[in-house]
């Protein structure tokens, strides 16, 4: 198994510098989960963008890769207790 | 005692996991049984109910916890900057080292409940990632032909699921990636490659 961290919200392994939020390694998500600014997408953006991401690269229904792309953060650490996420 | 018992707590929980890995690669998520994993752990029935609530809880977290693996391992594999034919090979050999593990997912997949099935658009999501930005690279190069991102993905997804779904029938000796996998990449990539297309139009 690899000692490399997963971004808290979108669960991409985290490999160098590049991969951080800012290439800021202190930082516990990833570039693409981060906004203009470095902070951190909202749940809302962040289950668009991982929809959008869901249909550009599988095809999947817009509808359909919401729902996954929300089934898919209820495991993710940044997630929890947010958007009705126990 | 207290930091001893959950030491032992946690070390029971990944025999169970271990034990159900083993199980599921051999008799499937569906026709597993938790009695036969209790067996593989050499632990008592009942210890699989201490640890998960139900059988359901249990794949579900077996595939979640295998599918963070096989998806870190793509990723891990999958060097940034690299083309098509580098990541086909990454995605196979992530998912290689989990053969038997994986052709369950992809034979089950539709079968099993909205956990499980985001598990395995977890692992996906690990190759559409690196396939995605490969095929922008590899297009502007003129290494492959112009296609939808999804539909490259889609294709490649299809043929590397059905050779597992079948592998008893392509390599009935051992693993169907080792043996077909070098073929699987080099037809895809002659395929999807920008001189066919254009030998075609000629």
């Amino acid at each position: 198994m690899t000692g490399m961290r997963l971004c808290v919200a979108c669960g991409m392994p985290m490999k160098t510098a590049a991969d951080f939020a800012m290439g800021d390694t202190e930082k516990d998500y990833c570039v693409h989960c981060a906004r203009t600014d470095g902070s951190m997408q909202s749940y809302g953006e962040k289950a668009a963008s991982l929809a959008a991401f869901l249909v550009m690269t599988q095809g999947l229904d817009g509808g359909a890769a919401l729902e996954a792309a929300k089934g898919m953060m209820t495991r993710l650490p940044a997630w929890k207790g947010v958007g009705g996420i126990a | 005692m207290g930091k001893l018992r959950s030491v032992k707590k946690v070390r029971t929980r990944e025999s169970l996991i271990t034990a159900a890995i083993r199980v599921f690669s051999r008799d499937g998520f569906l026709a597993a049984r938790t009695s036969e994993i209790a067996e593989e752990a050499g632990l008592a029935h009942g210890t699989v109910f201490l640890h998960f609530p139900t059988q359901e809880t249990l794949t579900a977290t077996v595939i979640e916890e295998c599918g963070l693996r096989i998806a870190a391992r793509i990723h891990e594999l999958a060097e940034r900057g690299a083309g098509v034919r580098e990541v086909l090979d990454a995605h196979l050999r992530g998912i290689g080292e989990f053969e038997a593990f994986y052709a369950r997912l992809a034979i089950e997949g539709p079968l099993l409940p909205a956990r499980a099935r985001n598990s395995i658009l977890g692992i996906h999501s690990a190759l559409s990632f690196h396939m995605g930005e490969a095929s922008e690279r590899d297009q502007k190069a003129g290494i492959i032909r112009p296609i939808p991102m999804y539909f490259l993905f889609n294709t490649w997804i299809g043929l590397v699921h059905y050779y597992l779904a079948n592998r008893e029938l392509f390599s009935p000796d051992g693993s169907v990636i080792e043996r077909r996998g070098a073929e699987l990449i080099e037809e895809f990539m002659n395929m999807i490659g920008s001189r066919g297309s254009k030998e075609e139009a000629e």
